[in-house]
């Protein structure tokens, strides 16, 4: 299962991008590629319609091998504020424009909970629980998308 | 006392502490492996087995570096092997070594454990990087998106804890005050002379919030060695025996890798009933407890999980003094990670065995008889939690 494709990006792609490099492997492709889409995926189990993040054998039944019932399909794109925290130091030289920057630990309405940094208001503690929706944030020229979360202010 | 208490102890223990930045990690476990040795009374030629405890040991990968410290120091060993998994070390070392020892295959066994990540730091700051340059594991999630070190996730449960229970920063605080006031007692710790109040950990700068600076733990060079044996062997040895009581493992995983309470509590309710089973003892035996303690809110977590207070009751416990010198339950009472050295939980194991060996001077707890080592750590189990929790009790031989 190891994979040495994950570090070609980093020789082949533009050089203008500073941060860390996507992480993807062979289990998190199709989900990488749903972010290009504007869809963020979870995998779902066709046989009870449960769904998880990242990718795992459904835990309710007995599966098919490779745990073939599950597929990637798309969600709401919503969920709940669950903690989140505020950067104040660039631990890598690419976040040294955006600190101090929020990171979120979010509960999709699906359930599996999912982090990412937030955008647009930033949270207080009095915001935890309260509705989010995922934003992306394109880059079609290192071939990839990110996403991010920002709080529904109504 | 029961009769399923493993046939084990501790013999010797050595340890080489401080700053080491002219020195490699194996000349480092070597010279620890050498102090164990002569602590326990014992010549190289006696040891036949040999274990380096190394945080990337669970990916089974081979030793980190070539050259291992059993060629350095001339160990005799007839195996010699790597695990660990993040902090957790002495307590899976333990486990490991036991199978050799209990089936006669081994009649010493010395485990390792070195780092070098302070002398690391001071190169890749130069860099840019703030501390280490770190890498994750094939799989990790949020690197590009500003999840870039233990303190981008492990502040979450803090955060976490805060918002379900109104855990405050200054209950944090506490925690490294009363470890602090423990550091100032031990010449060996980093912030030995260096007092701490509220203020100051409200003081330090914001690192990730809730986490202040004086909420992390030390960025350390060093080692510490220990040579296990069975009970009757350490016995005839030249150091009081301390005893492997019994121990116990828990993975977050194994609790359902979802289950949101994991950011409010940790991985502790298997491994205590595991070795509070295997120990045939109970909280109240526990007179001295080294807790993993990475981050403030580690600590506060286990005092909750173990039952020294209920859960979302730690941050007032902390509060009222109960973990520092004359509180009810010392904890991590070298200063622990937050202000001694971290060098996994190998820095509590081997305060644990100073502990019950009544050696560990003007912090020596008064009649300690049985001491808790906790262990911690491993590679990031999505979305943000570390998985692995070892307990192991030690204590004076009967």
């Amino acid at each position: 299962m190891v994979s040495t494709e994950e570090q070609t990006p980093a020789q082949s792609a533009p050089a203008e991008w500073n941060k860390p490099w996507p992480n993807i492997d062979k289990d998190s492709e199709e989900f990488w590629d749903g972010f290009t889409r504007h869809e963020l995926l979870l995998w779902t189990c066709s046989t009870c319609s449960a769904q998880y993040w990242p990718k795992t054998y459904c835990i309710k039944h007995e599966n098919e091998p490779w745990a073939a019932n599950m597929s990637w399909q798309p969600s709401s794109g919503q969920g709940k504020l669950f903690a989140f925290n505020v950067h104040h130091w660039a631990f890598h030289p690419g976040f040294k424009d955006e600190v101090p920057y929020t990171y979120a630990l979010v509960e999709l309405d699906e359930g599996p909970l999912i982090s990412s940094t937030m955008v647009g208001r930033m949270p207080s503690n009095a915001d935890v629980g309260k509705p989010v929706k995922v934003v992306f944030e394109d880059h079609p020229e290192h071939g990839f998308s990110l996403p991010h979360f920002t709080l529904i202010d109504d | 006392m029961t009769n399923t208490q493993p046939d084990l102890a501790v013999a010797g223990l050595g340890v080489v502490a401080g700053a080491q930045p002219d020195r490699s990690q194996r000349m480092m476990a070597a010279e620890a492996a050498r102090l164990a040795i002569a602590d326990a009374g014992l010549q190289i030629s006696d040891i036949d087995g040999a274990v380096d405890l190394r945080r990337t040991g669970g990916g089974g990968d081979r030793g980190s570096y070539s050259d291992a410290f059993t060629r350095v120091l001339g160990l005799p060993a007839n195996f010699y092997f790597v695990i660990g998994r993040g902090g957790a070390l002495a307590g899976l070392g333990i486990a490991a070594a036991a199978s050799f020892l209990q089936r006669g295959l081994a009649k010493h066994v010395v485990l390792v454990g070195a780092v070098d990540d302070w002398s690391k730091s001071q190169r890749t700051k130069a860099q840019g990087h703030r501390g280490m340059a770190h890498a994750e594991k094939e799989g990790y999630w949020g690197k590009p998106l500003g999840d870039l070190r233990a303190a981008s996730h492990h502040s979450w449960m803090a955060a976490r804890h805060m918002a379900v229970f109104g855990t405050t920063s200054e209950q944090l605080g506490a925690i490294s005050v009363q470890q602090r006031a423990w550091a100032c007692l031990n010449p060996e710790a980093k912030m030995y002379g260096r007092p701490m109040t509220i203020e100051d950990h409200q003081n330090s700068p914001m690192v990730v919030e809730p986490y202040h600076l004086f909420d992390i733990s030390q960025v350390s060079d060093g080692a510490i060695a220990f040579v296990l044996t069975t009970k009757e062997r350490a016995r005839d040895l030249a150091k009081p025996s301390v005893e492997v009581l019994g121990q116990g493992f828990g993975e977050v995983a194994a609790d359902i890798w979802w289950e949101k309470k994991n950011f409010t509590q940790m991985a502790v309710h298997n491994a205590k009933k595991q070795a509070f089973a295997e120990s045939g003892l109970g909280l109240s035996d526990i007179d001295v407890a080294e807790l993993y303690d990475c981050f403030t809110a580690e600590v506060l977590f286990q005092l909750e999980d173990y039952g020294w207070c209920e859960k979302g009751e730690g941050g007032r416990f902390v509060a009222d003094g109960n973990i520092g010198p004359g509180g009810s339950i010392p904890t991590n009472t070298g200063g622990g990670l937050l202000s001694c050295y971290h060098l996994g939980d190998l820095t509590g194991f081997a305060e644990a065995v100073r502990q019950v060996r009544g050696e560990a001077g003007d912090r020596q707890v008064p009649d300690c008889e049985v001491a808790l080592s906790t262990g911690h750590g491993g590679e990031l189990v999505s979305p943000g939690m570390c998985s692995i929790h070892t307990t192991t009790l030690l204590g004076k031989a009967a």
